[in-house]
Protein backbone atom coordinates (compact mmCIF):
# COMPACT_ATOMS: atom_id res chain seq x y z
CA UNK A 1 0.00 0.00 0.00
CA UNK A 2 2.87 2.20 0.25
CA UNK A 3 2.86 2.14 -3.72
CA UNK A 4 -1.01 3.98 -3.35
CA UNK A 5 -2.29 0.92 -5.18
CA UNK A 6 -5.79 0.97 -4.68
CA UNK A 7 -7.35 0.36 -7.96
CA UNK A 8 -9.33 -2.32 -7.25
CA UNK A 9 -11.46 -1.10 -4.27
CA UNK A 10 -14.32 -2.03 -3.93
CA UNK A 11 -15.81 -1.09 -0.91
CA UNK A 12 -17.03 1.73 0.04
CA UNK A 13 -13.70 4.02 0.72
CA UNK A 14 -15.05 7.38 2.19
CA UNK A 15 -13.02 10.11 3.36
CA UNK A 16 -9.30 9.19 2.79
CA UNK A 17 -7.65 9.15 6.16
CA UNK A 18 -6.44 6.03 7.23
CA UNK A 19 -8.72 3.98 9.95
CA UNK A 20 -5.02 2.19 10.91
CA UNK A 21 -1.69 2.83 10.15
CA UNK A 22 0.82 0.81 10.78
CA UNK A 23 4.90 2.00 9.95
CA UNK A 24 7.73 -0.21 10.56
CA UNK A 25 6.43 -3.10 12.70
CA UNK A 26 8.85 -5.00 14.53
CA UNK A 27 8.03 -7.57 16.72
CA UNK A 28 10.49 -10.28 18.34
CA UNK A 29 9.69 -13.29 20.70
CA UNK A 30 13.51 -13.33 22.41
CA UNK A 31 15.78 -13.87 19.74
CA UNK A 32 13.31 -14.91 17.24
CA UNK A 33 12.76 -11.67 14.88
CA UNK A 34 9.32 -12.58 13.63
CA UNK A 35 8.26 -9.03 11.75
CA UNK A 36 10.99 -7.14 10.14
CA UNK A 37 9.54 -3.71 9.02
CA UNK A 38 5.80 -3.92 8.03
CA UNK A 39 3.79 -0.80 7.10
CA UNK A 40 -0.24 -1.07 6.26
CA UNK A 41 -3.07 1.24 5.75
CA UNK A 42 -6.58 0.60 6.50
CA UNK A 43 -9.25 3.22 4.77
CA UNK A 44 -12.78 2.51 5.78
CA UNK A 45 -14.35 -0.31 3.98
CA UNK A 46 -11.32 -1.81 2.81
CA UNK A 47 -11.67 -5.95 2.84
CA UNK A 48 -7.53 -6.81 3.43
CA UNK A 49 -6.20 -10.23 3.13
CA UNK A 50 -3.10 -11.41 4.60
CA UNK A 51 -1.59 -14.45 3.00
CA UNK A 52 2.15 -16.87 3.37
CA UNK A 53 3.34 -19.95 4.29
CA UNK A 54 3.09 -20.53 8.30
CA UNK A 55 5.66 -18.92 10.01
CA UNK A 56 5.95 -15.86 7.55
CA UNK A 57 4.40 -13.81 10.58
CA UNK A 58 1.07 -13.08 9.32
CA UNK A 59 -0.40 -14.46 12.26
CA UNK A 60 1.50 -12.46 14.92
CA UNK A 61 1.02 -9.18 12.27
CA UNK A 62 -2.68 -9.34 12.91
CA UNK A 63 -1.90 -9.80 16.67
CA UNK A 64 0.16 -6.73 17.22
CA UNK A 65 -3.00 -4.50 15.30
CA UNK A 66 -5.50 -5.58 18.64
CA UNK A 67 -2.20 -5.97 21.04
CA UNK A 68 -2.98 -9.13 21.68
CA UNK A 69 1.19 -9.24 21.16
CA UNK A 70 2.75 -6.38 22.10
CA UNK A 71 4.87 -4.97 18.87
CA UNK A 72 8.50 -4.92 19.97
CA UNK A 73 9.10 -1.43 17.18
CA UNK A 74 7.23 0.63 14.76
CA UNK A 75 3.90 2.98 15.08
CA UNK A 76 0.95 1.77 15.30
CA UNK A 77 -2.04 4.64 14.94
CA UNK A 78 -5.97 4.47 14.77
CA UNK A 79 -7.59 7.17 13.60
CA UNK A 80 -4.73 9.49 13.50
CA UNK A 81 -3.35 8.54 17.18
CA UNK A 82 -0.18 7.18 17.90
CA UNK A 83 -1.25 3.81 20.27
CA UNK A 84 1.39 4.37 23.54
CA UNK A 85 3.94 6.63 24.19
CA UNK A 86 7.15 7.08 23.35
CA UNK A 87 10.09 5.02 25.47
CA UNK A 88 12.88 4.15 23.16
CA UNK A 89 14.90 3.45 20.20
CA UNK A 90 15.31 -0.30 18.88
CA UNK A 91 18.23 -1.13 15.95
CA UNK A 92 16.74 2.88 15.32
CA UNK A 93 13.44 2.35 15.37
CA UNK A 94 11.06 3.73 17.91
CA UNK A 95 10.01 1.76 20.70
CA UNK A 96 6.45 2.08 22.54
CA UNK A 97 5.28 1.71 26.26
CA UNK A 98 1.59 0.31 26.29
CA UNK A 99 -0.95 1.35 29.01
CA UNK A 100 -3.41 -1.14 29.57
CA UNK A 101 -6.19 0.55 29.84
CA UNK A 102 -5.19 2.64 26.34
CA UNK A 103 -5.31 -0.72 24.52
CA UNK A 104 -8.25 -1.99 26.57
CA UNK A 105 -9.71 1.21 24.63
CA UNK A 106 -8.53 0.72 21.49
CA UNK A 107 -9.99 -2.73 21.33
CA UNK A 108 -13.04 -2.02 22.03
CA UNK A 109 -12.88 -0.48 18.63
CA UNK A 110 -10.98 -3.53 16.95
CA UNK A 111 -12.74 -6.93 17.00
CA UNK A 112 -11.00 -10.26 16.66
CA UNK A 113 -12.21 -13.28 15.75
CA UNK A 114 -9.98 -16.58 16.58
CA UNK A 115 -9.26 -19.52 14.92
CA UNK A 116 -10.45 -21.83 18.09
CA UNK A 117 -13.17 -19.49 18.50
CA UNK A 118 -12.88 -18.78 22.51
CA UNK A 119 -16.66 -18.68 23.15
CA UNK A 120 -16.89 -18.71 27.05
CA UNK A 121 -18.19 -22.33 27.97
CA UNK A 122 -20.09 -21.43 31.11
CA UNK A 123 -22.36 -18.96 29.06
CA UNK A 124 -25.22 -19.27 26.74
CA UNK A 125 -24.85 -17.85 23.07
CA UNK A 126 -26.89 -14.94 23.69
CA UNK A 127 -25.00 -14.30 27.14
CA UNK A 128 -21.60 -14.92 24.84
CA UNK A 129 -22.52 -12.02 22.50
CA UNK A 130 -24.18 -9.82 25.27
CA UNK A 131 -21.03 -10.14 27.97
CA UNK A 132 -18.60 -6.96 25.59
CA UNK A 133 -21.47 -4.36 25.61
CA UNK A 134 -22.74 -5.68 29.52
CA UNK A 135 -19.68 -6.03 30.90
CA UNK A 136 -17.03 -3.67 28.52
CA UNK A 137 -19.49 -0.83 27.14
CA UNK A 138 -21.99 -0.90 30.74
CA UNK A 139 -25.33 -0.71 28.12
CA UNK A 140 -28.74 -1.43 29.52
CA UNK A 141 -29.77 -5.04 29.28
CA UNK A 142 -32.39 -3.90 26.32
CA UNK A 143 -29.67 -2.53 24.35
CA UNK A 144 -27.42 -5.47 24.89
CA UNK A 145 -30.20 -8.41 24.20
CA UNK A 146 -31.25 -6.03 20.93
CA UNK A 147 -27.52 -6.46 19.90
CA UNK A 148 -27.28 -9.73 20.54
CA UNK A 149 -30.03 -10.59 18.91
CA UNK A 150 -29.72 -8.24 16.01
CA UNK A 151 -25.91 -9.96 15.51
CA UNK A 152 -27.32 -13.58 15.83
CA UNK A 153 -29.35 -13.01 13.23
CA UNK A 154 -27.45 -11.53 10.42
CA UNK A 155 -24.97 -14.48 11.31
CA UNK A 156 -28.28 -16.99 11.28
CA UNK A 157 -27.86 -18.59 14.86
CA UNK A 158 -30.95 -16.42 16.88
CA UNK A 159 -32.47 -20.01 17.43
CA UNK A 160 -29.45 -21.25 19.12
CA UNK A 161 -29.24 -18.39 21.19
CA UNK A 162 -30.38 -20.38 24.78
CA UNK A 163 -27.77 -23.20 23.71
CA UNK A 164 -24.56 -23.39 24.94
CA UNK A 165 -21.25 -23.50 22.87
CA UNK A 166 -21.05 -27.09 23.49
CA UNK A 167 -23.72 -28.11 21.60
CA UNK A 168 -22.86 -26.20 18.65
CA UNK A 169 -20.78 -27.47 15.47
CA UNK A 170 -17.95 -25.35 14.92
CA UNK A 171 -19.17 -23.70 12.18
CA UNK A 172 -22.24 -22.54 14.44
CA UNK A 173 -19.43 -21.68 16.84
CA UNK A 174 -17.47 -19.52 14.88
CA UNK A 175 -20.40 -17.41 13.88
CA UNK A 176 -21.20 -16.73 17.59
CA UNK A 177 -17.28 -15.65 17.88
CA UNK A 178 -17.76 -13.52 14.69
CA UNK A 179 -21.85 -11.84 16.29
CA UNK A 180 -19.83 -11.44 19.69
CA UNK A 181 -17.12 -9.63 18.18
CA UNK A 182 -20.16 -7.70 16.28
CA UNK A 183 -21.70 -6.33 19.26
CA UNK A 184 -19.16 -3.96 20.29
CA UNK A 185 -19.81 -2.16 17.19
CA UNK A 186 -16.05 -2.41 16.16
CA UNK A 187 -15.08 0.01 13.38
CA UNK A 188 -12.00 -3.33 12.67
CA UNK A 189 -12.68 -6.46 12.13
CA UNK A 190 -9.85 -8.84 12.73
CA UNK A 191 -9.83 -12.67 11.10
CA UNK A 192 -7.38 -14.83 12.58
CA UNK A 193 -7.16 -17.81 10.19
CA UNK A 194 -10.74 -18.30 11.18
CA UNK A 195 -11.72 -21.23 9.11
CA UNK A 196 -8.73 -23.36 9.57
CA UNK A 197 -9.71 -25.12 12.50
CA UNK A 198 -13.10 -26.11 10.91
CA UNK A 199 -14.28 -29.60 8.86
CA UNK A 200 -14.03 -28.65 5.22
CA UNK A 201 -17.87 -28.78 4.75
CA UNK A 202 -18.69 -25.72 7.73
CA UNK A 203 -15.72 -23.61 5.77
CA UNK A 204 -18.54 -22.50 3.33
CA UNK A 205 -21.20 -21.02 6.16
CA UNK A 206 -18.37 -19.26 8.00
CA UNK A 207 -16.72 -17.79 4.98
CA UNK A 208 -20.37 -16.38 3.99
CA UNK A 209 -20.84 -14.68 7.00
CA UNK A 210 -17.85 -12.85 6.71
CA UNK A 211 -18.53 -12.08 2.72
CA UNK A 212 -21.92 -10.68 3.53
CA UNK A 213 -20.50 -8.64 6.26
CA UNK A 214 -17.78 -7.27 3.51
CA UNK A 215 -20.59 -6.26 1.26
CA UNK A 216 -22.30 -4.65 3.78
CA UNK A 217 -18.70 -2.52 4.10
CA UNK A 218 -17.56 -3.69 7.17
CA UNK A 219 -13.66 -2.89 6.92
CA UNK A 220 -11.83 -5.99 7.96
CA UNK A 221 -8.15 -7.52 7.50
CA UNK A 222 -7.63 -11.27 7.52
CA UNK A 223 -5.49 -14.19 7.79
CA UNK A 224 -6.60 -16.37 5.63
CA UNK A 225 -5.88 -19.76 3.38
CA UNK A 226 -8.76 -19.47 1.42
CA UNK A 227 -7.17 -18.22 -1.88
CA UNK A 228 -10.77 -17.85 -3.27
CA UNK A 229 -11.97 -16.07 -0.34
CA UNK A 230 -9.28 -13.56 -0.36
CA UNK A 231 -9.70 -13.19 -4.40
CA UNK A 232 -13.29 -12.52 -4.14
CA UNK A 233 -14.03 -10.70 -1.36
CA UNK A 234 -10.42 -8.59 -0.70
CA UNK A 235 -9.85 -5.85 -2.24
CA UNK A 236 -6.22 -5.69 -1.20
CA UNK A 237 -3.80 -8.71 -0.57
CA UNK A 238 -0.71 -8.58 1.18
CA UNK A 239 1.88 -11.61 0.87
CA UNK A 240 3.86 -12.00 3.94
CA UNK A 241 7.41 -13.52 3.61
CA UNK A 242 10.15 -13.81 6.19
CA UNK A 243 8.24 -11.02 8.58
CA UNK A 244 8.20 -8.87 5.44
CA UNK A 245 5.70 -7.58 3.00
CA UNK A 246 6.85 -9.25 -0.12
CA UNK A 247 3.84 -8.17 -2.34
CA UNK A 248 0.93 -6.29 -2.27
CA UNK A 249 -1.68 -5.13 -4.58
CA UNK A 250 -5.41 -6.30 -5.96
CA UNK A 251 -6.16 -10.04 -5.73
CA UNK A 252 -5.73 -10.09 -9.10
CA UNK A 253 -2.22 -8.66 -9.27
CA UNK A 254 -1.00 -10.46 -6.22
CA UNK A 255 -2.87 -13.78 -6.76
CA UNK A 256 -2.87 -14.09 -10.42
CA UNK A 257 0.16 -11.80 -12.03
CA UNK A 258 2.54 -12.00 -8.85
CA UNK A 259 5.54 -10.86 -9.53
CA UNK A 260 7.80 -12.28 -6.84
CA UNK A 261 9.11 -15.83 -7.61
CA UNK A 262 8.61 -16.47 -3.77
CA UNK A 263 4.68 -15.68 -4.64
CA UNK A 264 4.45 -17.79 -7.28
CA UNK A 265 5.93 -20.40 -5.36
CA UNK A 266 3.55 -20.38 -2.79
CA UNK A 267 0.90 -19.89 -4.73
CA UNK A 268 1.86 -22.99 -7.18
CA UNK A 269 1.09 -24.84 -3.53
CA UNK A 270 -2.53 -24.56 -3.63
CA UNK A 271 -3.82 -26.12 -6.54
CA UNK A 272 -7.62 -26.98 -5.27
CA UNK A 273 -8.61 -23.14 -5.45
CA UNK A 274 -10.47 -21.81 -8.41
CA UNK A 275 -11.36 -17.93 -9.35
CA UNK B 1 -12.66 -55.83 76.52
CA UNK B 2 -13.99 -59.13 78.21
CA UNK B 3 -15.55 -57.53 81.41
CA UNK B 4 -16.35 -53.97 79.02
CA UNK B 5 -20.14 -53.33 79.45
CA UNK B 6 -20.91 -50.60 77.14
CA UNK B 7 -23.46 -47.77 78.75
CA UNK B 8 -25.04 -46.58 75.94
CA UNK B 9 -28.10 -45.22 77.89
CA UNK B 10 -26.06 -43.03 79.75
CA UNK B 11 -25.31 -40.88 76.47
CA UNK B 12 -28.69 -38.80 75.91
CA UNK B 13 -28.05 -37.34 79.04
CA UNK B 14 -25.39 -35.29 77.77
CA UNK B 15 -26.65 -34.40 74.65
CA UNK B 16 -26.73 -30.81 75.41
CA UNK B 17 -23.07 -31.09 75.84
CA UNK B 18 -22.32 -32.36 72.43
CA UNK B 19 -25.02 -30.10 71.13
CA UNK B 20 -22.80 -27.44 72.36
CA UNK B 21 -19.86 -28.18 71.46
CA UNK B 22 -21.05 -29.17 67.75
CA UNK B 23 -22.50 -25.92 67.41
CA UNK B 24 -18.90 -24.66 68.45
CA UNK B 25 -17.29 -26.70 65.67
CA UNK B 26 -19.69 -25.00 62.97
CA UNK B 27 -19.00 -21.84 64.07
CA UNK B 28 -15.47 -22.19 64.16
CA UNK B 29 -15.53 -24.19 60.69
CA UNK B 30 -17.96 -21.62 58.96
CA UNK B 31 -15.29 -18.87 60.11
CA UNK B 32 -12.66 -20.51 58.99
CA UNK B 33 -13.99 -21.23 55.53
CA UNK B 34 -14.78 -17.90 54.93
CA UNK B 35 -11.57 -16.43 56.17
CA UNK B 36 -9.47 -18.75 53.87
CA UNK B 37 -12.12 -18.86 50.48
CA UNK B 38 -11.75 -14.91 50.82
CA UNK B 39 -7.90 -15.13 51.52
CA UNK B 40 -6.83 -17.84 49.10
CA UNK B 41 -8.65 -16.47 46.35
CA UNK B 42 -6.84 -13.63 46.61
CA UNK B 43 -3.82 -15.05 47.49
CA UNK B 44 -3.68 -17.35 44.66
CA UNK B 45 -4.47 -14.90 42.00
CA UNK B 46 -0.97 -13.14 42.93
CA UNK B 47 0.32 -16.36 42.64
CA UNK B 48 -0.50 -16.88 39.44
CA UNK B 49 0.85 -13.02 38.68
CA UNK B 50 4.29 -12.45 36.73
CA UNK B 51 4.58 -9.51 39.06
CA UNK B 52 7.08 -10.59 41.62
CA UNK B 53 5.71 -8.52 44.56
CA UNK B 54 2.47 -10.53 44.53
CA UNK B 55 3.98 -13.54 43.63
CA UNK B 56 6.47 -13.72 46.20
CA UNK B 57 5.13 -13.37 49.10
CA UNK B 58 2.00 -15.33 48.41
CA UNK B 59 4.66 -18.03 47.21
CA UNK B 60 6.61 -17.63 50.60
CA UNK B 61 3.08 -17.67 52.97
CA UNK B 62 1.87 -20.49 50.80
CA UNK B 63 4.80 -22.80 51.69
CA UNK B 64 5.19 -21.61 55.07
CA UNK B 65 1.91 -22.77 55.67
CA UNK B 66 2.00 -26.18 53.91
CA UNK B 67 5.64 -26.70 55.37
CA UNK B 68 4.69 -26.37 58.84
CA UNK B 69 1.96 -28.69 60.89
CA UNK B 70 -1.59 -27.38 61.75
CA UNK B 71 -1.14 -28.16 65.32
CA UNK B 72 2.46 -26.08 65.58
CA UNK B 73 0.91 -23.19 63.60
CA UNK B 74 -2.17 -23.33 66.00
CA UNK B 75 0.00 -23.56 69.16
CA UNK B 76 1.89 -20.85 67.63
CA UNK B 77 -0.81 -17.88 66.85
CA UNK B 78 -2.12 -18.79 70.79
CA UNK B 79 0.72 -18.59 72.42
CA UNK B 80 3.32 -16.65 70.37
CA UNK B 81 1.26 -13.99 68.28
CA UNK B 82 -0.35 -12.19 71.32
CA UNK B 83 3.03 -11.52 72.34
CA UNK B 84 4.09 -10.19 68.83
CA UNK B 85 1.00 -7.86 68.41
CA UNK B 86 1.00 -6.94 72.62
CA UNK B 87 -2.79 -8.14 72.82
CA UNK B 88 -4.72 -10.45 74.13
CA UNK B 89 -6.74 -13.22 71.52
CA UNK B 90 -9.07 -15.44 72.76
CA UNK B 91 -9.01 -19.12 71.53
CA UNK B 92 -11.48 -19.35 69.09
CA UNK B 93 -10.29 -16.15 66.98
CA UNK B 94 -6.51 -17.70 66.83
CA UNK B 95 -8.02 -21.03 65.87
CA UNK B 96 -10.17 -19.05 63.01
CA UNK B 97 -6.40 -17.34 62.22
CA UNK B 98 -4.31 -20.39 62.33
CA UNK B 99 -6.65 -22.94 60.70
CA UNK B 100 -8.03 -20.36 58.02
CA UNK B 101 -4.35 -19.77 56.95
CA UNK B 102 -3.76 -23.33 56.46
CA UNK B 103 -7.08 -23.81 54.63
CA UNK B 104 -6.15 -20.64 52.81
CA UNK B 105 -2.78 -21.97 51.40
CA UNK B 106 -4.25 -24.91 50.35
CA UNK B 107 -7.08 -22.75 48.78
CA UNK B 108 -4.72 -20.52 46.94
CA UNK B 109 -3.23 -23.54 45.34
CA UNK B 110 -5.96 -24.60 43.98
CA UNK B 111 -7.19 -21.51 42.90
CA UNK B 112 -3.81 -21.15 41.32
CA UNK B 113 -4.06 -24.31 39.38
CA UNK B 114 -7.62 -23.42 38.53
CA UNK B 115 -6.61 -20.02 37.01
CA UNK B 116 -3.64 -22.19 34.97
CA UNK B 117 -6.12 -24.37 33.29
CA UNK B 118 -7.97 -21.55 31.93
CA UNK B 119 -6.92 -21.85 28.29
CA UNK B 120 -5.07 -18.69 27.03
CA UNK B 121 -7.65 -18.25 24.34
CA UNK B 122 -10.07 -17.93 26.69
CA UNK B 123 -8.61 -14.87 28.19
CA UNK B 124 -7.40 -13.57 25.01
CA UNK B 125 -11.19 -13.38 23.72
CA UNK B 126 -12.07 -11.32 27.37
CA UNK B 127 -9.39 -9.27 26.60
CA UNK B 128 -9.80 -8.34 22.76
CA UNK B 129 -13.39 -7.49 23.69
CA UNK B 130 -11.69 -4.85 25.50
CA UNK B 131 -11.73 -6.10 28.92
CA UNK B 132 -9.43 -5.19 31.58
CA UNK B 133 -7.74 -7.77 33.61
CA UNK B 134 -9.96 -7.72 36.66
CA UNK B 135 -13.02 -8.38 34.18
CA UNK B 136 -11.80 -11.06 32.52
CA UNK B 137 -10.95 -12.49 36.02
CA UNK B 138 -14.25 -11.94 37.23
CA UNK B 139 -16.67 -12.73 34.44
CA UNK B 140 -14.48 -16.00 32.82
CA UNK B 141 -11.57 -17.32 34.61
CA UNK B 142 -13.05 -17.53 38.16
CA UNK B 143 -16.40 -18.95 36.77
CA UNK B 144 -14.25 -21.59 34.88
CA UNK B 145 -11.74 -22.19 37.36
CA UNK B 146 -14.26 -22.54 40.72
CA UNK B 147 -15.93 -25.25 38.66
CA UNK B 148 -13.27 -27.34 37.66
CA UNK B 149 -11.28 -27.01 41.58
CA UNK B 150 -14.35 -27.95 42.89
CA UNK B 151 -13.55 -31.79 43.46
CA UNK B 152 -10.21 -30.84 45.02
CA UNK B 153 -12.30 -27.93 47.07
CA UNK B 154 -14.77 -30.02 48.36
CA UNK B 155 -11.95 -31.99 49.96
CA UNK B 156 -9.83 -29.58 51.63
CA UNK B 157 -13.63 -28.19 52.96
CA UNK B 158 -13.70 -31.71 54.98
CA UNK B 159 -10.20 -31.34 55.47
CA UNK B 160 -10.42 -27.74 57.64
CA UNK B 161 -13.66 -29.29 59.17
CA UNK B 162 -11.88 -32.24 60.39
CA UNK B 163 -9.05 -30.09 61.37
CA UNK B 164 -11.48 -27.57 63.66
CA UNK B 165 -10.76 -30.99 66.32
CA UNK B 166 -7.49 -29.19 66.94
CA UNK B 167 -8.60 -26.52 68.15
CA UNK B 168 -9.20 -28.42 71.42
CA UNK B 169 -5.78 -28.58 72.25
CA UNK B 170 -6.42 -24.49 72.51
CA UNK B 171 -9.08 -24.69 75.42
CA UNK B 172 -11.61 -24.01 72.44
CA UNK B 173 -14.79 -25.21 73.45
CA UNK B 174 -15.66 -27.90 69.96
CA UNK B 175 -16.66 -31.25 69.76
CA UNK B 176 -13.69 -32.49 70.71
CA UNK B 177 -12.71 -30.44 73.97
CA UNK B 178 -16.24 -31.25 74.94
CA UNK B 179 -15.94 -34.63 74.38
CA UNK B 180 -12.73 -34.90 76.24
CA UNK B 181 -14.32 -32.88 79.14
CA UNK B 182 -16.87 -35.23 79.56
CA UNK B 183 -14.96 -38.44 78.81
CA UNK B 184 -12.49 -37.55 81.87
CA UNK B 185 -15.64 -36.37 84.26
CA UNK B 186 -17.90 -39.48 83.65
CA UNK B 187 -14.96 -42.21 82.73
CA UNK B 188 -17.03 -43.01 79.44
CA UNK B 189 -14.31 -42.63 76.81
CA UNK B 190 -14.98 -45.08 74.56
CA UNK B 191 -18.83 -44.31 74.12
CA UNK B 192 -17.98 -40.30 74.36
CA UNK B 193 -15.77 -40.66 71.61
CA UNK B 194 -17.63 -42.65 69.71
CA UNK B 195 -20.40 -40.16 69.47
CA UNK B 196 -18.25 -37.47 68.85
CA UNK B 197 -16.92 -39.39 65.99
CA UNK B 198 -20.26 -40.02 64.80
CA UNK B 199 -21.37 -36.64 64.92
CA UNK B 200 -18.52 -35.74 62.88
CA UNK B 201 -19.59 -38.22 60.49
CA UNK B 202 -22.81 -36.58 60.40
CA UNK B 203 -21.64 -32.93 60.08
CA UNK B 204 -19.40 -33.75 57.35
CA UNK B 205 -20.79 -36.28 55.16
CA UNK B 206 -23.25 -34.16 54.11
CA UNK B 207 -20.75 -31.91 52.44
CA UNK B 208 -19.51 -34.41 50.48
CA UNK B 209 -23.33 -35.10 49.16
CA UNK B 210 -23.62 -31.62 48.21
CA UNK B 211 -20.47 -31.19 46.46
CA UNK B 212 -21.62 -34.55 44.28
CA UNK B 213 -24.72 -33.07 43.72
CA UNK B 214 -23.37 -29.42 42.95
CA UNK B 215 -20.44 -30.73 40.70
CA UNK B 216 -23.26 -33.16 38.73
CA UNK B 217 -25.54 -30.15 38.33
CA UNK B 218 -22.51 -27.67 37.03
CA UNK B 219 -21.82 -30.28 34.42
CA UNK B 220 -25.64 -30.26 33.38
CA UNK B 221 -25.70 -27.09 32.94
CA UNK B 222 -22.62 -26.51 30.97
CA UNK B 223 -22.99 -29.48 28.65
CA UNK B 224 -20.15 -31.75 28.08
CA UNK B 225 -16.89 -29.83 28.25
CA UNK B 226 -15.58 -26.44 30.08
Amino acid sequence: MKNGNFGSTKGQSGHDDPILKVSNLHKSFGALHVLKGVDMEVRRGQVICLIGSSGSGKSTFLRCLNFMDHPSAGIIQFRGKTIGSESGKLDGVATYRYKESELAQLRTHVGMVFQQFNLFPHMTVMQNVMEGPKTVLKVGRAEATARAEENLRKVGLLEKANEYPSRLSGGQQQRVAIARSLAMKPDVMLFDEITSSLDPELVGEVLGVVRKLAEDGMTMISVTHELGFAYHCANHVMFLHQGKILEEGSPDQVLKNPNAERTKRFLDGFTGFYF
Amino acid sequence: MRDFTWRWEAMPHYYRVFLDGLSVTIQLSVAVFCFAIVGGMLIGIARHSERRILNWPATAFIEIFRNTPILVQLVWFYYALPVVLDQHIDGFSSAVIAIGCNTMAYFAEIFRAGIQSVERGRWEAGYALGMHYPQVMRRIVLPLTVRRMLPAFANRVVEAVKGTSLASTIAVGDLMFRGQELANTIYMPFEVYTVVAGMYFLAIYPLILASYWLERRLALTNGVTL
